[in-house]
């Protein structure tokens, strides 16, 4: 019985590793998973990296392609690379670069106050048009449930793109991570629609 | 782009480096400059040039390495890192240059659960450099394209090879294969009774672990059990000390002692401690010997941004004065442009807070306060307050000072021009809420640092053990949930280093801990380098009667 018993804890605790490995650094597939969505924004103020308020709702209401994502300003792995995203496309844009609202939506607003953003910011040579956003803890949360991304603790996070069509306001929903020119490839398709 | 295509270009056709690069054109340095450089490279991607090393994610994303830096993802300890789902394979010098089959015992050669990863063979110099530039592991394996692939020239690779060579290569001064040793500091200036509280939940925590080593002796089946479950079993048969560190006589000379304690028995890390002065000369004999110290109870810790081996519970005073300026910031009579006056006693506390009041509000983007101070057992004169009432037309006031808060109130109640918002510190009027006048609570905000106590109520449980000691009976609660909290970190973090005993790994563990829900606090968080796990200041007001109930007037956190 005992030996049983053992055998079964052993079994689990394999299992829970496995689970644990399934996203390992050498391991991990590079495809993303897309699907087209609609999402109703909640009417909730944030705060951006200079300390405005932000109403969400208008704001992401744009007539320019919108980009969403969730990142902490710690973060180690995911988010440098969502960020790395964002100001390749910056970068890419050139002139453009004004008709683009790029948005970081902080899962971690404990810690995100406007000045840890703007340094985040700074750190990824952002340039106007990609906003860092923090808020209560209720408000954030209202906006990852309304972006079906709800994440109870920062640490769990996933890697999300949220692309928001200016043309029908339906959103291009980008689960994994992507390469540069799969981000741009994506970005088009919503800014030509 | 064009880099990275040649980097690749020059992987496709075999011209890496073909030389171990440790060995190249580094002779004019000493090695320990070498190492330096190595860690200027490793943690801030910052080359010996001054230029930022230039690295490709994701295949053709070109960064600077400074927003990609190793120590992101690898960490401070090279102990690597899981996070979002990717998991971030030790780098360090005790690892690097052996066959790795991860640091998971028992499962990781059965290939029925586990396929390659994470499996390669010892690195050489050359194959690291590979690594580094290209993404390929020793055993060929192409890594995912998460791990940047860096442009670093033979001689930088060289340098930060040396110090990967030098990385969390021995365990940390303090553990042996039979003992782990902790220390708590305690200076001379706190009671026995509230030191003891203090030191009763750590040291129940210590026999209760210690007492289970005996149990596994003498119960095969719980060893079997544990040896099962626990994530890092060789800390079954670890015995684990905490000696007292008491500190005498004048701050000056506290470093003097500590380095005396350090020297006769050197320790893992230092776990609570207690002092009502300031814990600087501490703070920086944790840095001076990158000697981790868990949660201090301190109402003065040190605040850094940078600092990195003191992890305080909260900021303490700082915190309040921060809540206080987040509070007036969202407020429509002090933004924008409203004058803000400040009454300061001098004492340490008074002064904390407003230090902390006014670079936050100067962070915010406002003009200095008007700052009245008041010296040690002086009177605010009713005339005084009335002509700076007068003068400045202040849009809200607020008054440190924790033995004349209340007269301030009470003159303030019968004045016209009084503005509408007056805040003191929850901490320093705790003890006298009932004696707040009903008539100035209407216009009174409390800054208050922890969760409500009657939403703290059911985390009562946690103490109630030490409610039958008659010295912790009707006291001290404080302490005893602080150190509670270490308790329950400390035990997390033991497990998550899996066996791994060094320095940086403590605290590198306990920054990937999920947020948690403890007493005291609505929420403790972590992360890479956040040193202040409460970042969270309630403003309330009173209700009525002689033991008036706390009344939320905004979110823990502030925004």
């Amino acid at each position: 019985m005992l030996k049983m018993m053992t055998a079964v804890l052993r079994f689990l605790s394999i299992m829970v590793l496995c689970l644990f490995f399934t996203g390992t650094a050498f391991a991990a597939k590079s495809e993303y998973r897309r699907t087209i969505e609609h999402y109703a924004v909640p009417d909730v103020v944030l705060v951006n990296q200079d300390g405005h308020k932000v109403h969400l709702k208008t704001y992401l209401q744009s007539n320019n392609p919108v980009v969403v994502e969730f990142i902490f300003g710690t973060c180690t792995t995911i988010c440098p690379i969502l960020s790395a995203g964002y100001a390749n496309l910056q970068q890419k844009l050139g002139a453009d670069v004004r008709n683009v609202k790029l948005v970081s939506i902080s899962i971690d607003p404990e810690h995100d106050t406007p000045n840890v953003m703007k340094e985040y910011l700074k750190k990824y040579r952002a340039k106007p048009g990609w906003d860092f956003l923090t808020g209560s803890r209720s408000d954030i949360d209202k906006v990852m449930y309304a972006f079906n991304a709800y994440i109870p603790n920062k640490m769990s996070h996933f890697p999300l793109t949220l692309f928001r069509s200016p043309s029908d306001g339906s959103w291009i929903r980008i689960f994994g991570l992507m390469s540069s020119s799969e981000f741009l490839n994506e970005f088009h398709k919503v800014a030509k629609k | 782009m064009a880099m990275a295509a040649v980097v690749f270009l020059f992987v496709l056709m075999g011209f890496l480096p073909t030389c171990p690069a440790a060995e190249r054109s580094t002779a004019p340095l000493s090695h320990e400059e070498q190492i330096r450089l190595g860690e200027r490279i490793y943690r801030e991607g910052i080359l010996p040039s001054g230029e930022a090393v230039q690295a490709v994610v994701k295949g053709d994303i070109t960064v600077p390495g400074t927003s990609f830096t190793c120590v992101s993802c690898h960490l401070r300890s090279g102990l690597g890192s899981s996070e979002g789902g990717v998991v971030t394979p030790p780098t360090n010098g005790a690892i690097l240059f052996k066959p790795y089959n991860s640091s998971y015992k028992d499962v990781t050669n059965d290939k029925r659960y586990l396929p390659s990863i994470g499996q390669r063979v010892a690195y050489t110099d050359q194959t690291l450099a590979r690594a580094i530039q290209a993404g390929v592991n020793p055993s060929g394996l192409t890594m995912n394209p998460v791990m940047p692939r860096y442009l670093l020239d033979d001689k930088d690779m060289a340098l930060l090879i040396t110090y990967l060579k030098s990385l969390s290569v021995d365990f940390s001064p303090g553990v042996s294969e039979r003992e782990i040793n902790f220390a708590t500091v305690i200076t001379d200036d706190v009671p026995p009774e509230e030191y003891e509280a203090m030191l009763l939940p750590l040291q129940r925590y210590v026999n209760l672990k210690n007492g289970s080593i005996n149990l596994y002796r003498n119960q095969k089946r719980s060893e079997r059990m544990a040896a099962s479950m626990l994530v890092s079993s060789e800390l079954m048969y670890k015995k684990m000390t905490l000696a007292r560190w008491m500190l005498k006589g004048p701050a000056e000379t506290w470093r003097k002692q500590l380095e005396e304690y350090y020297r006769t028995q050197p320790v893992f890390a230092l776990l609570g401690g207690i002092s009502h002065g300031d814990w600087k000369p501490i703070h920086d004999f944790s840095e001076a010997h990158h000697l981790p110290c868990l949660f201090p109870q301190t109402e003065y810790p040190v605040i850094s941004e940078t600092d990195w081996y003191t992890l305080y519970l909260s900021k303490g005073y700082y915190q309040e004065g921060e809540g206080a300026a987040r509070f007036l910031n969202n407020s429509d009579e002090t933004a924008p442009g409203g004058k803000v006056l400040q009454i300061v006693r001098a004492s340490r506390e008074s002064q904390a807070l407003a230090k902390g009041f006014e670079e936050t509000w100067r962070e915010l983007g406002h003009d200095a306060a008007v700052t009245i101070s008041l010296q040690p057992g002086e009177k605010l004169l009713e005339d005084t307050l009335h002509n700076a009432l007068k003068t400045e037309k202040p849009a809200a006031i607020l008054i440190w000072d924790e033995s004349g808060a209340v007269p301030v109130l009470d003159l303030l109640s019968s004045d016209a021009l009084r503005p509408a918002r007056v805040l003191v510190s929850g901490s320093q009027q705790a003890q006298h809420f009932g004696a707040i006048p009903e008539k100035v609570r209407a216009f009174t905000y409390i800054t208050y640092p922890y969760r409500l106590p009657q939403d703290d109520a059911i985390y009562n449980i946690y103490i109630a053990p030490y409610k039958k000691n008659p010295t912790t009976a009707g006291a001290y609660d404080l302490n005893l949930k602080s150190s509670f909290i270490t308790t329950q970190i400390l035990t997390s973090a033991l497990m998550d280093m899996r066996g791994n005993y060094y320095r940086d790994n403590f605290f590198d563990v306990i920054g990937m801990m999920p947020d948690q829900r403890y007493p005291l606090y609505e929420r403790v968080s972590f992360g890479p380098g956040q040193r202040y796990a409460s970042k969270g200041c309630y403003i309330v007001q009173l209700g009525s009667g002689d033991k008036p109930e706390l009344i939320k007037k905004s979110d823990w956190v502030i925004h």
